[in-house]
């Protein structure tokens, strides 16, 4: 009787506690349903109080707007998609490639560089926009893609999650292949990667977002709106409709979707990645 | 059988082998070094050599001008309101922790949902960038937006005018940025609190600790090196930050949001101001080692590992 009473009393107790959360957990997200919801209104609806969540008559006429057209967030989507899915490549296969020299080979001065690259983690962006800048504007890449790719497949946080991840593989492995006769570029392809793979998911997703995310570094090194990356691309088109809500609420969740939909397929990826290279770094 | 694995150990242990394999660790390193060295070694220099240089991107003259730069900035007012703005900024840091812990400890035992809740609460930090930037612009609005459409309706005949008034801007971006970024601290301090022993916990709880006791005599000093780990880095990233407040106001109304980071943009990419910009960036660079410093100087005092 005594035992299942308490265990009752934690069981409400529970439930209260979820309720709280799941009040302020939506609270979190209201954020975003404002922004769905607003989209969907007439341009009368959207500063109405006590809010219409639901709005009378769905008007799907902004988001039509902001997929045709000129410059089009059609146009900013392909522009995204090749930006990031191309450094996104690159910065994986690289940093996999670094971490695997810094976790598993012994060579003359390897610490030092590797004090370098975390002494450059330090280095705030801007310290390396002006010359940044001037150097791309010199070898002829200002305002092209490339000044975002190039600097984008180099990661200092990549090389350090993949280093992580690959000085927790058991040397033997390797002992074991050198053994057979592999040398280490044998032993990286065939036995390192893939065993990698989840390691290289995680950083996969989260350099993907980074640089679908990226605003700071296209708004200084691109001018032609023919070019514009999502983030520039929402921010002309809210400074050339300054009082359309409804279309900016549309072009915000055109920009989020993207993001929505990874994290929703790739959130147990997303969640150990940004814990262990927290926690055990 | 045994002969050819003792022979294979010999190759293995061959020393012209084994220091060609050891220097492929070039290799394996090279093309990112190359990378490292073009993207962020050698502009870092350049960019301390135009410190001490007059270039501005339109004149295409540079002269060396020694400290001028250096001078000019430490009288330069504004460089001391984006510092305060900057201070300001960063409050949100520790703000975010103290909620995510909370949240956290929580999420860690006494709810249903976890996963469901866990997502809610970091469904900020993945959509981070302008877009939810603009959402809150509009969320903020003084006249109609739904904030303070929810204040009046609450009985705030004045509430405030969040983005738009000098005084209060700082601190709504605050808010943004204390959501924001909940969701990452969270997700390290659940991390961290599942490494804690079940055993301790119970261990306490049997000594007659109550729930309070146990989280603070307990939990909190086990999880302090987090809590260290995320002050500095939430700190770091903090600082480095200009985006959102580039978008939603450009460092107005007056130069109320004008942060460190942000003051540098303006110079280099408004004013084609390359070297001052530079030098506020040198700033931004010593601001970061000294917030770093204090931190670790700090640590000693209630940091447990």
């Amino acid at each position: 009787m005594k035992t299942s009473k308490v265990i009752e009393l934690i069981e409400i107790r529970k439930v209260i506690m979820t309720v709280i959360m799941l009040f302020f957990g939506i609270l979190m997200i209201v954020p975003f349903l404002w922004m769905l919801s607003t989209s969907l209104k007439s341009p009368s609806e959207v500063f109405i109080y006590p809010i219409k969540w639901i709005p009378e008559a769905f008007n799907f006429s902004h988001h039509i707007r902001i997929w045709s057209g000129d410059h089009s967030f059609v146009t900013y989507y392909l522009n995204s998609l090749k930006v990031s899915i191309a450094s996104t490549i690159g910065a994986v296969f690289l940093s996999a490639l670094a971490a695997y020299g810094f976790a598993r080979i012994e060579f003359k001065g390897r610490n030092t560089l590797f004090m370098v690259y975390l002494s450059m983690m330090m280095i705030p962006p801007q310290v390396l926009f002006v010359p940044k800048f001037l150097m791309f504007d010199w070898i002829g890449i200002y305002n092209t893609h490339w000044a975002l790719i190039l600097p984008g497949m180099f990661t200092i946080f990549g090389v350090f999650m993949m280093r992580q991840f690959f000085m927790s593989v058991p040397y033997e492995i390797s002992e074991a292949a050198f053994i057979d006769g592999a040398g280490h570029v044998r032993i990286f392809f065939h036995l390192i990667l893939p065993l990698a793979k989840p390691a290289l998911a995680t950083l996969a997703i989260i350099d993907f977002s980074w640089h679908w995310n990226d605003y700071e570094n296209a708004l200084v090194f691109l001018i032609d709106n023919s070019l514009y990356t999502v983030p520039l691309g929402l921010q002309t088109f809210i400074l050339e409709n300054t009082v359309d809500y409804n279309g900016m609420m549309a072009a915000a969740s055109a920009g989020i979707l993207p993001m929505i939909i990874i994290f929703i397929l790739g959130q147990r990826y997303i969640v150990q990645g940004i814990s262990n290279s927290a926690v055990k770094g | 059988m045994i002969i050819t694995i003792q022979e294979r150990w010999g190759m293995m242990m061959n020393k012209n082998w084994m220091r060609r394999q050891q220097r492929l660790g070039y290799l394996f390193i090279g093309p990112n070094m190359l990378g490292v060295l073009l993207f962020f070694i050698i502009p870092a220099f350049y960019s301390l050599y135009l410190v001490f240089t007059d270039y501005q991107f339109m004149k295409p003259d540079k002269n060396f001008v020694g400290l001028a730069n250096i001078e000019r900035l430490l009288h330069d007012e504004l460089f001391y309101t984006a510092m305060l703005n900057t201070v300001i900024f960063l409050l949100a840091v520790p703000i975010s922790i103290g909620l995510a812990f909370v949240v956290a400890t929580v999420l860690n035992q006494s709810v249903y949902f976890k996963k469901l809740l866990r997502g809610l609460y970091f469904l900020p930090y993945i959509t981070s960038g302008v877009a939810i930037a603009f959402v809150w612009m509009l969320l903020f609005q003084p006249n109609q937006g739904p904030i303070n459409g929810f204040l009046r309706s609450i009985g705030i005949a004045n509430p405030p005018g969040w983005l738009s008034t000098i005084e209060t801007s700082m601190f709504a971006i605050d808010i943004i940025w204390v959501w924001f970024m909940l969701g990452y601290n969270m997700i390290i301090y659940l991390a961290a609190l599942q490494e804690i022993s079940s055993e301790l916990l119970e261990a306490a709880r049997i000594d007659g600790a109550n729930r309070w006791q146990t989280i603070r005599k307990i939990i909190f000093p086990l999880v302090s090196p987090t809590t260290f780990l995320l002050l500095i880095t939430g700190l770091i990233m903090t600082v480095k930050t200009f985006g959102i407040i580039q978008a939603i106001t450009q460092g107005g109304p007056g130069n109320s949001t004008t942060i460190l980071s942000l003051f540098v943009y303006q110079h280099a990419f408004r004013y084609y101001d390359m070297s001052y910009a530079a030098t506020i960036s040198w700033a931004l660079f010593i601001f970061i080692l000294v917030i770093t410093m204090i931190q670790w100087w700090g640590q000693k005092r209630w940091v447990h590992y």
